[in-house]
């Protein structure tokens, strides 16, 4: 198995408060790993630092074995790409036109989208459930279909690292399961790697194959979800009494 | 994109047309033929000196103050992520307009009061730059602050300076900051910061459409967010610069022309900015013209008109694209 994203040392700071210190984690092609901590234990900022949207304080990091810092920005974003947490739009523009920015690394300077990026881009909205509205103002969209447009454009993107920030965020459960499946079905089919924040237990249970769980302090444990995703650990991770519940179709938390 | 291109062939075509109403209308009307007769060069030589010395010089001042309006406020806005910005939200108007105003305060005419435009806005540019970028990065919202503080400023020392000068000088103060193109004779440098602020910022399209979606937006797909807001912030601020230098604070046109040409709908940035440049030409053009003729021998402050004009059009649009989304 080939190593996607590597850290070595990583420390990473947020205003004044440590979200990780000597961070070490290899994550491979086709795994599916899951953040998770309390609210501002630094689980966001630690994914923007990933995608090289703020400097970590020490540590390096390794994109596709080579460091992140030896790439242009365009090619890193041909490697990485990320889901933010909300969109803010300020200005009109159409569903389609919105998918299309997602092929901005792979174009060169003065080249204009080919039909083929725009196939790409109907692809995208066509897997989210957006062809109908392609040509609708994206400042008319409700927040569920603004969130899988902001997947469309990830996957138009197409990186090999697709770093997620609580992707199930205003998604309704048809689509936080279709979508994530899909999601993660392409991981392992095209040995990608996803990193995702997420807040609920039991989506992480069902989609990731590894955790890294941030307790604060820069404190943190990383490893296979089946050693990490117990009662006993979440429990100590909220700090609050956790359930686990093993049914015939898997098992899940409840807050106790 | 067919609807876009549609559009601004028509902005191309209306360009032409608001040209051919500038020079024929005025103290003396010229027919077509009388005007068709200058360009072949067989009219008196009254209509020459007209159209070539007086109406062409002027029309194609406004053109290019309008122009360079547009674009900078298409500029602004995405630098800014803010619809409501202007090309004068940061200030440089204001430095322009002080530093004119104390030049007509000490008695100086002509080339100097250009001159001292253009370097007043020049100051006010490069002192909110600094203050903004202060040590390290720069944000959005501290670029907007500064401006605002520093314009705020500069609008206190215009209505001191307003308020020390006699009545005569008062007059042509006003003139000035309500905006007026009957100083500018000469085109050609209007036109020239025109034609290379286009040339410079179209190369940008791709890198606005996705800035206007966000700076970390943009950043993750691999724009080079700094440097690109650094080149935005020095292009419309000498765009800016130069327009005011040429006719005072204009107002109106570099706010509502790129929204005008967002709800006509053109959202891709490599086709709003000819758009809005030609629409703001256009519409800077055909205000002049109505200035100087609807109460002639009077002249109307510009501003006034674009005021007038753009407020129903951009009324008209919105209702259309809001019954259109609806």
């Amino acid at each position: 198995m080939t190593t996607l994203l590597e850290l070595r040392g990583l420390s990473v700071d947020i205003g004044g408060k440590t979200v990780c210190r000597g961070l070490d984690l290899s994550i491979g092609a086709g795994q599916c790993w899951g953040i998770l901590g309390v609210n501002g234990v630094g689980k966001t900022t630690l994914l923007h630092t990933l995608a090289g949207l703020k400097p970590a304080q020490c540590g390096e990091i390794l994109v596709n074995g080579k460091h992140r810092g030896d790439y242009a920005p365009r090619a890193l974003a041909q490697q990485c790409g990320i889901l933010f947490q909300d969109y803010l739009d300020t200005f009109p523009c159409t569903v389609l036109e919105a998918a299309l920015i997602g092929r901005h690394p792979y174009l060169r300077h003065w080249q204009w989208e080919s039909a083929q990026d725009m196939e790409l881009a109907r692809q995208a909205l066509n897997r989210v459930g957006l062809e109908q509205l392609e040509q609708r103002d994206i400042t008319t969209l409700s927040g569920g279909e603004r969130r899988r447009l902001a997947i469309a454009t990830l996957l138009t993107q197409a990186p090999q690292i697709l770093l997620l920030d609580e992707p199930a965020n205003h998604l309704d459960l048809h689509y936080q399961v279709s979508l994530l499946d899909q999601l993660m079905q392409d991981c392992r089919q095209q040995n990608k790697a996803m990193v995702m924040v997420l807040h609920d237990v039991n989506l992480a249970a069902r989609f990731c194959d590894h955790a890294l769980l941030l307790y604060g302090e820069g404190e943190y444990r990383a490893g296979a979800s089946a050693d990490l995703l117990n009662a006993g650990e979440l429990s100590a991770l909220y700090r609050h009494p956790m359930t686990q519940h093993r049914t015939p179709a898997g098992c899940f938390f409840l807050p106790g | 994109m067919k609807r876009a291109l549609v559009i601004l062939g028509g902005l191309l075509l209306l360009a032409p047309a608001c040209f051919v109403a500038a020079l024929a209308i005025g103290s003396v009307n010229l027919s077509a033929d009388a005007l068709w007769a200058v360009f072949s060069g067989t009219a008196q030589p009254m209509h020459y000196e007209l159209v070539y010395h007086l109406r062409l010089p002027r029309a194609a001042s406004a053109f290019a103050t309008g122009g360079m309006l547009a674009m900078a406020g298409v500029l602004m806005q995405v630098l800014l992520r803010n619809p409501l910005a202007d090309p004068y939200i940061l200030g440089i108007s204001g430095g322009a307009a002080v530093a004119t105003l104390v030049s007509m305060l000490l008695g100086l005419g002509g080339l100097w009061l250009t001159g001292n435009a253009f370097i007043g806005a020049l100051c006010s540019m490069l002192l909110v730059f600094g203050l903004a970028h202060g040590q390290g990065s720069w944000t959005a919202t501290r670029l907007l602050l500064c401006g605002v503080v520093i314009a705020a400023g500069w609008g206190a020392l215009i209505s001191f300076i307003l308020a020390i000068s006699s009545n005569q000088q008062v007059f042509g103060m006003l003139f000035w900051l309500m905006g007026d193109l009957s100083y500018s004779a000469n085109p050609y440098p209007g036109l020239l910061v025109m034609t290379a602020g286009l040339l410079l910022t179209l190369p940008l399209g791709r890198q606005l459409n996705l800035l206007a979606h966000g700076e970390l937006m943009a950043s993750s797909l691999g724009v080079s967010v700094q440097r690109l807001r650094v080149q935005l912030y020095l292009l419309a601020s000498l765009l800016t610069a130069a327009a005011v230098t040429m006719a005072g604070t204009i107002g109106f046109i570099g706010l509502v022309i790129p929204h005008l040409i967002r709800l006509m709908g053109i959202h891709d940035h490599r086709l709003l900015l000819p758009a809005a440049t030609l629409l703001g030409g256009s519409l800077l053009l055909l205000a002049d013209t109505l200035a100087r003729t609807v109460i002639a021998p009077q002249q109307l402050p510009v501003g006034v008109i674009t005021a007038l004009l753009g407020i129903p059009l951009f009324l008209l649009l919105m209702q259309r694209s809001m019954a259109r989304t609806a």
